[in-house]
């Protein structure tokens, strides 16, 4: 375009007035070039047409509850009621005339609100997943959840906050939902727009029970789990939880009973969860800087290296050296995952995955330098745990599962990325193995080197483990997920930040740690 | 006299160094019909403070940072009133802190467009009045998302300039111009991203900006030194703040303004080296800023012109 028109310009250049709307044909491309895309902020999508209903759902297994009817839901009023008939005068009166927000609510929301609520949480762990910086005399300053708002904030939520908060989450929806299954079809209240045909119903029609309302226990647990994970964000999840129970009465899903009842089991579940997060160990994960001394001292003594932290100011103390003793999902002790011990700094294999890695910086290719930033994932990111749940979400859609299986799919995905995690890091503060800027004299590489020891890679391990859960439950998607977390490994060489036996040992482990919880899934009566 | 300020044309990429890639031409001076002017223009850059939102800071893991630009140019006069030019910089950066690479290579290609609207004596000088139209996109698949070291924004630039110059017949002018530049997206490679909330793509939007410069300048010994001091603001129109202790990226709104002082001088009593000029400047970024190395830049380059 540009070489066109500087012909046209030579050309027509001797006419004065020609070359006047050449000119002005120059400037109306500015403007034209000036309009832009609309950059999409969300999954795209407003109703599924879901696959099956998992009528069984209330006999599944949950995670955290003894059973589906540890909660105690009482029996709804008769749909022939004067008390449902009001609700649902109610209800249909609601629905007849929407304002703009509450229409664009019920496209938002769907019919599938876990999506939504994912995208809730890693919005959240991206907006947190910032690295306190240094004090001006060279100190830094850690985040505390006694006083949230710092500074610097409270949470920093970096991969292994991140896997937890997720876990925790889609562990409360999978629970609440499995109790919610066993009532609707314990009650069988059937949809608003089966007991009436005149109520309009914003989604694809199925026969799933209204009462308790699914949507309700989604909102009440995530908005509280989540509260809990990011206190700052109190009033801003308070917001969006209202407008999505009020989603609830404007897409015609379910009456003021309903979702009262589904309020109720999302209360008592988030009750159980966060009674196990509260004693998982995490709040001792982030040592102060004698024991974290203590740990490289016993590494140095067993091993002969010790990590370092390379930034400037040195950071005193690395990522959570506790994370590895915080408490798992399903596999028994952590000791049964560690991998073997890594080749020795000096040692002829070092040399030569460290030779690989000075190659790979003098020639990387596109297509290399490319991975490594795919898969970077680093602060200011939803992390790798993150990344898997958004590649879990695209599945979610494109296999249009119900919101019970949906949970189920992301609760079993995260439990094996967070006891993978914990797995690593348990890996990283036994070997405290050194970074290979630290092993490398003059190394600079293009991703930065997080604060933490290099053996295993948490990416490798987190994405081993994800693909494998998701090859369970995706089958159909199993080679692209196990290529993926291949690609996710190497990514980490490409970067500069971790040699070949930190990727490749981390995906035998991360493969390993998921073993564990697939077996499980397979025992939940789901399948 | 005339064909001595031709030669000028060639300092019109003088900026092109500078990271915010203000490759426009904002001069006053016309080349000739046929023409033809190279320049090569050397700048070195570098920051060791940086602004955070609106906060300058220092980083200790970058340290100071260097970015060093090799700008060839080449202008032609189309016609007297229609100026082409033609430029593409070759860029290098690294910093002197923390373990993160430089990297190098060319970065946008740009073309302009300046015609001369107006040209007419008014009391005891002349006014001239001149738009520019600019063009300019990437010549190398760079990465844009790899701040603070990028090579440039990676996107497609236009830019519309007013330019407007009143010189008295003993030498001494002033100029002003005014212009607004149209950004359009960058593509990264990471398919989601946070700004102000989350982004499921991997295109980038970049703000487009406005920028405003004023000059006084003089001609000296006989036209063959002309030296100029000017006041140079850049200014998005949109953009979110760099994050605390966090990388910048594309979508950043950037403000600053910067003076500098530039020379050129022209062998023009040498007829063995009549057509070539040297040139070098000095520019300092102001205290106010935003998302941006407050950079100190100083260059020099050659420029040689000749009847095509």
């Amino acid at each position: 375009m540009v070489v066109l028109l500087i012909s046209l310009n030579f050309n027509t250049a001797i006419m004065k007035n020609k070359k006047l709307k050449i000119l002005i044909a120059f400037f109306g491309l500015i403007i034209f070039n000036s309009c832009e895309n609309d950059l999409p902020r969300m999954a795209e999508f407003t109703s599924i047409e879901f696959t099956g209903l998992d009528e069984n759902g209330g006999t599944w297994t949950p995670i955290l509850l003894a059973s589906s009817s540890q909660v105690v839901v009482s029996a709804p009023s008769a749909v022939k009621s004067p008390e449902y008939q009001a609700e649902l005068a109610a209800l249909k009166s609601a629905t007849q005339s929407l304002s703009g927000s509450q229409v664009e609510a019920v496209q938002y929301w769907t019919n599938n609100p876990i999506i939504r609520w994912n995208e809730i949480a890693l919005e959240l762990a991206t907006k947190y997943n910032l690295i306190p910086g240094p004090n001006p005399d060279g100190t830094y300053t850690l985040p505390n959840s006694a006083n949230p708002a710092g500074p610097p904030p409270f949470p920093f939520a970096h991969p292994p906050y991140t896997c937890r908060m997720l876990a925790y989450l889609s562990v409360a929806q999978f629970d609440g939902l499995i109790t919610a299954w066993h009532y609707k079809y314990t009650y069988n209240r059937p949809a608003t727009y089966v007991t009436d045909a005149s109520i309009s119903y914003a989604y694809a029609k199925n026969t799933l029970p209204s009462y308790p309302s699914e949507g309700a226990v989604i909102a009440v647990v995530s908005r509280d789990i989540l509260t809990a994970m990011f206190p700052l964000e109190k009033d801003y999840l308070a917001a969006k939880a209202e407008e999505h129970l009020g989603s609830l009465v404007w897409s015609g899903s379910n009456v003021q009973s309903d979702i009262t009842a589904g309020e109720y089991i999302g209360t008592e579940v988030k009750k159980v969860v966060l009674a196990r997060a509260s004693t998982d160990g995490m709040k001792n994960a982030q040592t102060p800087k004698a024991k974290s001394d203590s740990i490289a001292a016993a590494a140095f003594a067993r091993f002969g290296w010790k990590w370092e932290n390379m930034e400037t100011p040195q950071r005193p103390v690395g990522l959570t050296p506790l994370f590895g003793k915080v408490k798992m999902w399903n596999v028994p002790t952590v000791e049964e995952v560690r991998p073997g011990i890594p080749p020795a700094p000096g040692s002829a294999e070092l040399e030569k995955d460290a030779q690989e890695l000075q190659d790979f910086a003098k020639n990387l290719t596109e297509k290399q330098r490319k991975i490594a930033n795919w898969w970077s994932d680093g602060l200011n990111t939803y992390t790798p745990p993150g990344h898997w749940n958004r590649l879990a979400k695209d599945y979610i859609i494109k296999y249009e599962m119900n919101p019970l299986r949906s949970a189920r799919t992301f609760a079993y995905l995260n439990q094996a990325i967070m006891d993978a995690g914990i797995s690593c890091w348990d890996a990283k503060y036994y070997y405290y193995y050194p970074r290979p800027i630290q092993v490398i004299p003059g190394f600079k590489t293009i991703l930065g080197t997080p604060n933490f020891p290099s053996y295993t890679s948490g990416h490798s391990t987190f994405s081993a483990a994800a693909a494998e859960v998701l090859s369970y439950i995706f089958p159909a998607e199993a080679s692209y997920c196990n290529e993926w977390a291949r690609e996710a490994a190497e990514s980490r060489i490409y970067g500069g930040i971790h040699y070949r036996f930190d990727a490749e040992l981390g995906l035998d482990q991360g493969k390993k740690v998921a073993e564990y919880t697939v077996n499980k899934a397979k025992l939940d009566k789901a399948d | 006299m005339k064909k001595y300020l031709q030669l000028m044309l060639c300092m019109s990429v003088l900026f092109v160094g500078r990271v915010t890639l203000a490759q426009t031409p904002a001069d006053a001076i016309m080349m000739k019909q046929r023409e033809i002017c190279f320049a090569l223009s050397y700048d070195h850059g570098t920051w060791d403070h940086y602004w955070e939102g609106p906060d300058l800071r220092v980083n200790g893991n970058i340290g100071t940072l260097t970015r060093n630009t090799t700008a060839p140019m080449v202008a032609y006069g189309i016609i007297n009133k229609l100026n082409v030019l033609l430029s593409t910089p070759y860029v290098q950066t690294k910093s002197s802190g923390g373990q993160l690479a430089g990297v190098k290579g060319f970065q946008d290609i740009s073309v302009a467009l300046k015609y001369e609207a107006f040209n007419r004596k008014v009391g005891k000088g002349k006014l001239l009045l001149l738009p520019v139209g600019a063009f300019a996109t990437p010549m190398t698949n760079y990465l844009s998302d790899y701040q603070p070291y990028s090579l440039g924004l990676g996107t497609t630039e236009w830019t519309l300039r007013g330019i407007v110059q009143y010189e008295l017949d003993k030498g001494p002018y002033v100029r002003g111009s005014v212009a607004h530049l149209w950004r359009g997206q960058t593509e990264v490679e990471r398919d989601f991203y946070y700004n102000n909330g989350s982004y499921y793509t991997t295109f980038m939007d970049v703000p487009n900006a406005w920028n405003y410069q004023g000059t006084l300048g003089a001609w000296l010994l006989d036209y063959s030194l002309q030296v100029e001091a000017t006041y140079f603001v850049m200014n998005s129109t949109s953009g979110d703040d760099i994050r605390a202790y966090n990388s910048p990226q594309p979508t950043n709104k950037v403000e600053f303004s910067q003076v500098s002082f530039f020379a050129h001088y022209y062998f023009k009593n040498f007829e063995r080296i009549k057509g070539l000029g040297v040139m070098g400047y000095y520019s300092q970024m102001l205290d106010e800023g935003r998302n941006m190395g407050k950079f100190t830049n100083i260059g020099g380059g050659f420029t040689y012109q000749f009847k095509f």
